[in-house]
């Protein structure tokens, strides 16, 4: 026993001095994670570490028309406010910046990539990770390949990625450190008038603390571009007692833009 | 003058050629009436040899001396390649023809410098094969003195220049003989006596060298090194044999030879600031090129292979590819890339700003893009922001 545990001090030692002491670190001296706090205390409190884990990959899944985009786009205009620089890269998906208007985004530190396959998505996800992109939203595919690069580049940089998927990517979800699932619980109306929905956030995976934990939103529709009105319209539901720290305006990805107006009459 | 230096002294490396002479009288010169001896090892020194003599005059005192002609091609490149092994050691080197080498330790915490002369004698052995002698000292001029002094294999440590130089004999100075003639004749045989003279005086009797001689004596080191630079330009390739016409095998070849270069740009400190690739097919005398200028220099292999991928994969070559070769013909220094230096925090603009062009260079300006609002009340989406290149 004594002599198989002097032989593994000897290969750490070797570790050690070949590629440094970073390379091989016991598990109680790991750096502990480093939360961004997202704004939305609700979700803070899913995590387990009171925000969104940075150097790590979180994905937020669901089906189309369950608020996974709108949550993302909240993020994201936290912080093209917080951090100096934030990228979307919007692989087939047609990013509108319209949708992150009610929000108050700071559009001087955004900056979107638009790539003509998922190889370049891939390229461009694992370069401004490295490069130390502090934001970076990443919506549509990826190819698996570019997973574990992107993994070890945001580790050593610290950016946090946000990855949006509709259905369960086996891939997406092995590099993820944190998934949210998201499914729509019903809708939300006011008279007979539909202004938003409530979506069910579960999380599903998370590699910072236990997972499983849920809650419920309200995500309100903005009632036009100029008219915003006085509710949150990112918000838990009025019969839970969770309090927002500021107003979130949020546009939500299933619900096109010619339908808000009707519904705006 | 910085300081403190190490100083190296090796057989002139036209000897190193001849490695299986050791111990016997060798001498390096073209034969020839008028011809001069460029080199000589220690058993031909030992009978009177000695650089400069004629070649005639060396045979005549060592007539068992092997004479060997001189290999200037093969000399330059045992100099380059022992001056880029020293180059890790100190930023500062310095290797000559005759066996001198040199390397800066200013600015190395006590225990690198340590460190580095052991290193430099383990490396002078291991190119030349004869044990170095070594001294350190406050200038190069002094260390060189010192490591004269030193038995081989061993370091003569100065501390007090001036009064190490003080004792030793002016024909150190390495004067014109006729300048030695009237050092002699004005009395000064040693550099404490060269020293004690004025700079202005002694320039006035045997003009600039007078100068130079003065503050050479007094260890003001008045020459700093020349120091080596590594070459400008690097490359990669690989011969294919058989030639090779899949394309994921020319990928595959092209991302080996990507981290091949990231690994010896990471070790120079650079990035490449022109890069070149060239397919070699078959039946074709004239390689294939494809070469791109970048804006933000390119130095880990992802990078690199972002490239030179990007060139393969829409290459249509004209037959089976026998050889690929990557070339980087411009690098810049990494310090224009340290621009994580004056910010802190998540403050990495500038090097994401650096990704986004790296990215338009390969895919079009339109692939990133900052936005902008227009008409932000427009019914029509893509009214509403203008895209302006990031």
């Amino acid at each position: 026993m004594r002599e198989s545990t002097a032989q593994l001090q000897h290969a750490i030692d070797k570790v050690h001095l070949r590629f440094g002491e970073q390379a091989l670190l016991r598990a109680t001296r790991l750096p502990p994670a480093d939360p961004w706090p997202s704004g939305l205390a609700e979700i803070d409190r899913l995590t387990g570490i009171h925000g969104l884990p940075k150097g790590r990959l979180s994905v937020l899944q669901g089906a189309t028309g369950s608020g996974k985009l709108t949550l993302a786009l909240a993020f994201l205009a936290r912080a093209t406010r917080e951090l100096a620089q934030s990228v979307v890269i919007d692989h087939r998906v047609g990013f509108d910046p319209w949708a992150l208007q009610p929000l108050h985004p700071d559009l001087r530190s955004l900056a979107v990539v638009r790539p003509p396959n998922a190889e370049v998505a891939g390229e461009a996800a694992v370069a401004l990770a490295r490069a130390g992109a502090g934001f970076l939203l990443l919506l549509g595919e990826l190819p698996e390949s570019a997973l574990t690069p992107l993994e070890s580049a945001a580790a050593r940089s610290g950016s946090l990625v946000v990855a949006c998927a509709n259905a369960r990517d086996a891939a997406l979800a092995h590099a993820s450190s944190l998934t949210f699932g998201l499914e729509r619980s019903g809708w939300i109306y006011e008279g007979d008038q539909l202004v938003g929905l409530r979506t069910s956030v579960t999380c599903l995976k998370n590699k910072l603390a236990p997972p499983g934990a849920g809650t419920e939103l309200d995500i309100r529709y903005p009632l036009g571009a100029e008219t915003f009105p006085e509710k949150p319209l990112l918000g838990a539901p009025a019969k839970s007692e969770i309090s927002w720290g500021e107003l979130a305006l949020v546009f939500h990805e299933g619900v096109k833009p010619w339908v808000v107006r009707t519904a705006v009459g | 003058m910085g300081g403190p230096y190490c100083c190296g002294l090796i057989p002139h490396l036209e000897l190193a050629h001849h490695q299986q002479l050791i111990g016997q009288p060798l001498v390096i010169g073209y034969w020839g009436s008028g011809e001069r001896v460029l080199a000589c090892s220690e058993p031909a020194a030992e009978a009177g040899v000695r650089p400069g003599m004629t070649m005639r005059n060396a045979e005549h005192l060592c007539p068992a001396a092997f004479i060997a002609e001189p290999r200037p091609g093969a000399t330059v490149r045992l100099r380059e390649r022992l001056a880029a092994a020293l180059y890790d050691l100190a930023p500062e080197v310095e290797v000559r023809d005759d066996g001198r080498c040199w390397i800066g330790l200013e600015g190395l915490p006590a225990e690198q410098k340590s460190l580095a002369v052991r290193e430099l004698r383990a490396r002078l052995l291991q190119a030349t094969g004869s044990e170095p002698r070594l001294g350190v000292a406050p200038g190069p001029f002094s260390a060189r003195l010192a490591a004269q002094r030193a038995q081989p294999g061993r370091v003569l440590r100065v501390e007090d220049a001036p009064r190490f130089l003080a004792p030793l004999p002016a024909e150190e100075l390495d004067l014109d003989p006729e300048l030695m003639d009237r050092l002699d004749l004005l009395g000064l045989r040693t550099l404490g006596a060269v020293a004690e003279i004025g700079p202005r005086r002694l320039e006035s009797q045997l003009g600039p060298p007078g100068r130079l001689a003065v503050l050479l004596a007094r260890g003001e080191e008045p020459q700093p090194l020349n120091a080596w630079q590594p070459p400008r330009c690097m490359s990669a390739a690989r011969q294919l044999e058989p030639p090779v016409e899949d394309r994921e095998a020319l990928l595959f070849i092209a991302r080996a030879l990507c981290g091949d270069l990231a690994a010896e740009l990471g070790l120079r400190g650079a990035g490449a600031k022109k890069v070149r690739m060239l397919l070699a097919i078959e039946g074709q005398a004239v390689p294939e090129e494809r070469s791109s200028l970048v804006r933000n220099p390119l130095s880990s292999q992802a990078e690199l292979f972002g490239l030179a991928g990007g060139w393969l994969r829409e290459w249509q070559p004209a037959g089976p590819v026998c050889g690929l070769t990557l070339e980087i013909p411009e690098l810049e220094a990494a310090g224009r890339r340290q621009l994580r230096l004056w910010v802190g925090g998540d403050a990495v603009a500038e090097e994401v700003q650096a990704a986004l062009e790296r990215l338009q260079e390969r895919h079009g300006e339109t692939v990133a893009v900052r936005l902008v609002p227009a008409l932000t009340r427009s019914g029509v989406p893509t009214q509403r922001y203008v895209a302006e290149p990031a």
